[in-house]
C-alpha cells in the first residue's frame, strides 16, 4: 500500500508554554520543536501496516526550513521519501488552508512519484492548538472518505477496516481507497529512531514543494490571555496522618462539602 | 555547556535524551532497588545500537568521532550510572581485539556487538588487583587449542557478556612478560560465572566472578602474541580510562541538574532556596569542577583520535572526574537537604553510583601513579 | 454555498439513548443567553428517532425552536450534510455544538462545506461590538486564544462544562420535522459497534470525581481511588500515566487528551499536576490533592491539599467521609 502521512512540528508537548510578559505571545525560544505527538502515533501505525503488508510510505509536511529535521526524525521511523512544503508563515493558517496546501501538496507528490496514494494518516489534532479538523477538511476537500480518532487500520477485500474511538468503545468500519484517517494514540509507543536509522536518514533528500499564495484565514486572534490563576487553599502537612485528615475534613464540611 | 560534537552527533544526542528519559531514568530506580540485572531496559538499548557505538566503521559501526560518542555516553549516565557502565564496558572489551587482535577476531566480535552482544574485560582476580602481574590463571596450549583455568573477579558483565577478552599466563616464570590475552565466546565449555556482587552503586549492571575450568579454545583465539596480555591489557585501560571518567562527569552533570531544580521548588523562608548566594556559590563549584573534567575526558579522546599519545591525559580524565564527581554528589545532597538523604530522592543514588569511579579500571592511586611516572619519568 | 448575514443560532443537539447529552444542553443555555442579547432565537437540531420527548428538553434547555430530522443511525457524512442543509435553509449567524467525539466530527465537515470557521474547545463566548469572541486554549491550556471568525456562520465546538445548564419548566417553544434529503455516499461503512465499557464512564455528568496518577504507585493501591470515589457516590478519573499503566480504562482519562471535566468536588490522590491534567480539571468546584511530595504543583490549585502518601491518606479519608455521612 501507498501510505501518506501528514506531519506538523509543534513545540515540545512537555514544556509549559507561557505568555511572553513584554510581547504578550507564546514563549517558544528554546523550545525544542518536535513531531506533534498525534503524527508519530500515525507514523507507527503507517509503519506496522508496511511491515505487514508492504508498500511505502511518505511524510508530507508544511512549514520552514527548520521543519527539515523533523521530517529526517520521521524518516528514521519508517517513513521511505519525506516532501516539504517549503512556507515560512505556515502557523497562520487555519485549518483549511493547511488542508487546501496538503491537498495540492498530495496532487504534486503522487504525480513525482507516479503513484497515488492508498491511505492518507493525520494525527487525531496537534499538542500545541488541537484544532483537530486538518484531517476532517482534507478529506472533504478531496471527497474522499474520512474517519476521525482512528486506534486501528487493516486492509481488506476492496479497501480497509478499521476501529474508530467512540465515547464507550469503538466502531468498527469499512472504507474502499483512498481515504483518510485521522490516527488517535493507539495501545502501542512509536519505535525510537536508532542510531543506524538516523544516520541512514540524515542522508537522505527532502524534495520540497512550493505552497499556495494568499492563503485567507477564517480567523483573526483578537487577544492572547493566560488563564486566570486558581488561588491556592489550605496545604496540610504534618507527621501525623491521622490529624492532617481530621483538619482537612474540618476544612471542607466548613466549606459544605461534606 | 558541553562536548564540541558533530552535527549529526547533536542530533543523535536528542534520540538518546529521549529514549534514557522515558526508557532508562526512571525504569532504573526500581533496579537500583533491588540490584537486578534490567534485561528489558537492555533489549531495548541494544535496539537503539547503543552497545556499537565503538565499533569502527569499517565493522559496522557508526563513525561516530570519540568525543561524539562521549556525548552520548554522558547522557545514558545522567540517566543512570550502571546503565552506562555497561554499555561502556562492552567497549572496553572490545578493546584489545581492535588493538591486536588478528581480522578475523575483530570481524567477529563487531559481528556479536552488532547483534546486541555485550563484551566482558577480565584481567583482575581475587589475588590480583592493581598488581595484576600477580594472576594465577593459567592458559596451557596443547595442539592446536588452548586450555584456560584460574578464577576472574568484579568482572563488569560477567553474567551477561556474549565474548569475553580474558588475560591469563602463558609462562608463569615470565610475570607479567608470560602474560596472554585470549578470546572466548560465551557458551564455551568450561566457562561459568560465580558469585553475583551485590554492589553499593551502579546496580543495574552486572558483576560477577567468572570462572575458568578447562576452558578449551581454539589456539586462533589468542589475541596478539603469546607473552603481550599484560602490554595489550594496560593499552586497553588507558584508553578505557577516559570512557570511564566520562560517565563520572555524567554522573556530576546529574548532580547539578537534580540540584537546580529542587533548588528553585524548594521554599523556604519565602523563597526558592537557590536564591541564596550560599547555594550558588555551591552550584558554581559544582559545574566549574563537571566542565573541567568534561573537558579533559575531550582532551584526551581527540588526542586518542588524533594518534597522539593519551596514557597521562586518560589517567587525569578518570581520576579527575571521579573525583569530582564524588564531591559534586555530596554537594548536591547537601542542597536537597534532608531529602537529599532519603531514598526517595534522586541524589544520594549519585554518590553511591560515584564512588566505584575511584576504583575500578585502575585506582585513583594508580592513576596517579601512572601520572607521576609520564611527568617525573621512571 | 456559503450562508452570508445570518441570523439566529443554531445548535446541534446530539443524543443519547433518545436524551440530549449534557453538553448539549449547557450549549442550549449559553446560546439562550446570547440570543436574548441580541435579538435572536435559538434553532436545536436533533437528528434520531423518537426524540420528542429530547426536543422538550431542548426547550427547557433555552431553546426557542426544536427541529426534529429521522434518521436510523449515526452517520457522521449524513447528520453534517443535514446540518449543512438546515444551515443553508435557516442562514443562522451562529451553529454550535457540545465537543463530544461526534460534535468534534460533524461540525468541521460543515464548516468545511459552508466556507467558515470553526473554533473547537470553546470555553467562552462573549459579544464586542456586534462581533461573537470565542475564548480557545492553545498549548495545552497554558495560553488563551480570543479569535473572532470571520466567515458566516461562525461554528464553535464547545468545552463540556464551559456554561451551566439551566432548565426552565415555564420554558415553551416549537417542535417541528423537518424531512432533509441527503446523497448515501456510504463513503464509511459502520460494520459494528462496540462497547467496551459495561456502562457509559460519565465524567462530564458527574458531581464528584475522585482521580488518581502515578502517585499511586499500583493496580492494587489504585483501588483506593475507586472506594475513595464510592464513599463519596462519585466517578473515578484517572491521568494519563495511571491510563498508560493500565490500572484503569482510557475512558477515565481527565485532561488535555481526555475529558475536560467541571464536577463540584474533584479528589486528586497521586497526582502532581501537570498543565495536561490540570487544564482538564481546573473548572472544578472544589479541588482536594493528595500528594506526599509538598511542592507538587497542583497544591497550587487545591482548596485543600494533604501533604502525605495517599495510600495511606485515603483509607483515613474514607472512615472519616463515611462516619460523616452517616450522621
Amino acid at each position: 500500500m501507498e501510505l501518506l502521512v501528514c506531519i506538523k512540528q509543534v513545540p515540545d508537548d512537555s514544556v509549559e508554554i507561557s505568555l511572553d510578559p513584554v510581547s504578550k505571545t507564546p514563549a517558544l525560544q528554546g523550545v525544542t520543536p518536535v513531531v506533534n505527538a498525534f503524527d508519530t502515533y500515525a507514523l507507527e501505525m503507517a509503519a506496522r501496516l508496511k511491515e505487514a503488508h508492504g508498500g511505502e510510505i511518505t511524510v508530507v509536511s508544511i512549514g520552514g526550513e527548520d521543519v527539515k529535521n523533523s521530517l529526517k526524525n520521521c524518516l528514521a521511523v519508517g517513513a521511505d521519501n519525506a516532501y516539504l512544503v517549503k512556507e515560512e508563515a505556515a502557523f497562520s493558517h487555519d485549518p483549511a488552508g493547511i488542508a487546501k496546501t496538503l491537498k495540492k501538496a498530495i496532487g504534486e507528490i503522487e504525480k513525482d512519484r507516479g503513484k497515488p496514494f492508498d491511505l492518507i494518516f493525520c494525527g487525531k489534532e496537534s499538542t500545541d492548538y488541537a484544532s483537530s479538523q486538518v484531517g476532517l477538511f482534507l478529506g472533504e476537500e478531496s471527497s474522499l472518505p474520512v474517519a476521525a480518532n482512528v486506534i486501528s487500520v487493516e486492509p481488506v477485500e476492496g479497501g480497509i477496516k478499521l476501529k474508530q474511538e467512540t465515547e464507550e468503545g469503538y466502531r468498527v468500519m469499512e472504507a474502499a481507497l483512498p481515504c483518510v484517517v485521522t490516527i488517535q494514540k493507539p495501545n502501542y509507543d512509536p519505535r525510537y529512531p536508532t542510531i543506524k536509522s538516523k544516520m541512514a536518514a540524515r542522508k537522505k533528500e527532502i524534495t520540497e514543494l512550493s505552497p499556495i499564495e494568499n492563503l485567507e484565514s477564517q480567523f483573526k486572534v483578537l487577544q492572547i490571555l493566560e488563564p486566570p490563576k486558581r488561588a491556592a487553599g489550605v496545604k496540610i502537612k504534618g507527621d501525623n496522618i491521622q490529624e492532617a485528615v481530621t483538619e482537612a475534613m474540618s476544612v471542607m464540611t466548613k466549606a459544605r462539602i461534606f | 555547556m558541553a562536548y564540541l560534537i558533530s552535527e549529526e552527533a547533536q542530533d543523535l544526542l536528542q534520540d538518546v535524551k529521549n529514549f534514557c528519559e522515558k526508557e532508562v531514568k526512571e525504569p532504573c530506580k526500581e533496579f537500583d532497588v533491588s540490584g537486578e540485572w534490567p534485561k528489558e531496559i537492555y533489549e531495548k538499548a541494544f535496539e537503539q545500537g547503543y552497545q556499537a557505538l565503538e565499533v569502527p566503521e569499517e565493522y559496522g559501526g557508526p563513525g561516530l568521532s570519540r568525543v561524539d560518542v562521549a556525548a552520548l555516553i554522558e547522557q545514558m549516565a545522567i540517566a543512570d550510572a550502571g546503565f552506562a557502565t555497561t554499555i561502556s564496558a562492552s567497549g572496553l572489551a572490545l578493546k584489545p581485539v581492535l588493538i591486536a587482535g588478528s581480522e578475523a577476531q575483530k570481524e567477529r566480535v563487531c559481528e556479536l556487538v552488532l547483534e546486541g552482544g555485550l563484551g566482558a574485560f577480565c584481567l583482575t582476580e581475587p589475588g590480583a588487583g592493581s598488581d595484576a602481574g600477580a594472576g594465577k590463571t593459567t592458559a596451557v596450549k596443547d595442539g592446536d587449542s588452548y586450555v584456560l583455568n584460574g578464577r576472574k573477579c568484579f568482572i563488569t558483565n560477567g553474567g551477561v557478556a556474549a565474548f569475553y577478552c580474558v588475560t591469563a599466563m602463558t609462562d608463569k616464570t615470565k610475570g607479567v612478560k608470560g602474560m596472554s590475552m585470549f578470546l572466548i565466546e560465551a557458551g564455551t565449555p568450561g566457562l561459568s560465572t560465580g558469585k553475583e556482587e551485590n554492589k553499593m552503586g551502579i546496580r543495574t549492571s552486572n558483576t560477577c566472578d567468572v570462572v575458568l575450568e578447562d576452558v578449551r579454545i581454539p589456539a586462533s583465539n589468542l589475541i596478539g602474541e603469546e607473552g603481550k596480555g599484560f602490554s595489550i591489557a594496560m593499552k586497553t585501560l588507558d584508553q578505557a580510562r577516559t570512557w570511564m571518567g566520562c560517565i563520572a562527569a555524567g554522573i556530576a552533570q546529574r548532580g547539578i541538574d537534580e540540584a537546580i531544580s529542587y533548588g528553585k521548588e524548594r521554599i523556604q523562608f519565602g523563597n526558592p532556596v537557590i536564591k541564596n548566594q550560599g547555594l550558588q556559590f555551591k552550584v558554581a563549584d559544582m559545574q566549574i569542577k563537571t566542565e573541567t573534567a568534561r573537558q579533559m575526558v575531550a582532551h584526551a579522546l581527540t588526542r586518542m583520535d588524533l594518534g597522539l599519545t593519551y596514557t597521562m591525559e586518560s589517567a587525569i580524565a578518570k581520576c579527575y572526574a571521579s573525583d569530582i564527581a564524588m564531591e559534586v554528589a555530596s554537594e548536591a545532597i547537601q542542597i536537597f537537604g534532608g531529602y537529599g538523604y532519603s531514598r526517595e530522592y534522586p541524589v544520594e543514588k549519585l554518590l553511591r553510583d560515584a564512588k566505584i569511579f575511584q576504583i575500578f579500571e585502575g585506582t585513583n592511586e594508580i592513576q596517579r601513579i601512572v601520572i607521576a611516572n609520564n611527568i617525573i619519568g621512571r | 454555498m456559503s450562508v452570508s448575514g445570518g441570523k439566529n443560532i443554531m445548535v446541534y443537539v446530539e443524543t443519547v439513548s433518545q436524551s440530549p447529552v449534557s453538553g448539549a444542553l449547557e450549549v442550549l443555555s449559553k446560546a439562550h443567553k446570547l440570543a436574548a442579547d441580541r435579538g435572536e432565537k435559538v434553532i436545536a437540531v436533533l437528528i434520531g428517532m423518537d426524540l420528542e420527548e429530547a426536543a422538550r428538553t431542548s426547550i427547557l434547555a433555552g431553546a426557542d425552536q426544536a427541529i426534529m430530522v429521522k434518521r436510523e443511525t449515526y452517520d457522521m457524512e449524513v447528520f453534517g450534510e443535514v446540518l449543512t442543509k438546515l444551515a443553508e435553509k435557516y442562514r443562522p449567524s451562529l451553529i454550535l455544538s457540545a465537543g463530544t467525539l461526534a460534535g468534534k466530527d460533524i461540525m468541521p465537515m460543515v464548516a468545511c462545506r459552508l466556507h467558515t470557521g470553526c473554533a473547537v474547545d470553546v470555553m467562552d463566548i462573549t459579544e464586542t461590538d456586534g462581533q461573537l469572541v470565542f475564548t480557545c486554549p492553545v498549548y495545552g491550556g497554558t495560553v488563551l486564544n480570543q479569535l473572532i471568525i470571520t466567515g458566516t456562520p461562525a461554528i464553535g465546538v464547545v468545552r463540556s462544562g464551559a456554561f451551566a445548564k439551566e432548565l426552565i419548566s415555564e420554558r415553551t417553544g416549537e417542535i417541528l420535522e423537518e424531512k432533509v434529503e441527503t446523497e448515501d455516499t456510504n463513503r464509511l461503512k459502520i460494520i459494528d459497534v462496540v462497547k467496551e465499557m459495561a456502562e457509559a464512564v460519565n465524567l462530564e455528568e458527574a458531581e464528584v470525581i475522585v482521580s488518581g496518577g502515578r502517585g499511586m504507585g499500583s493496580l492494587e493501591n489504585f483501588k483506593l481511588v475507586e472506594q475513595l470515589a464510592e464513599a463519596c457516590h462519585g466517578v473515578v478519573g484517572a491521568t494519563r500515566p495511571a491510563i498508560e499503566a493500565e490500572w484503569v480504562p482510557r475512558s477515565h482519562q481527565v485532561g488535555q487528551s481526555g475529558k475536560i471535566v467541571a464536577p463540584k468536588l474533584y479528589i486528586a490522590c497521586g497526582i502532581s499536576g501537570a498543565t495536561q491534567h490540570v487544564s482538564g480539571m481546573i473548572g472544578s468546584g472544589y479541588i482536594v490533592a493528595i500528594n506526599k511530595d509538598e511542592d507538587a504543583p497542583v497544591f497550587d490549585i487545591a482548596d485543600v491539599g494533604i501533604v502525605g502518601d495517599a495510600v495511606k491518606v485515603i483509607p483515613l479519608l474514607i472512615e472519616e467521609i463515611k462516619r460523616i455521612s452517616s450522621r
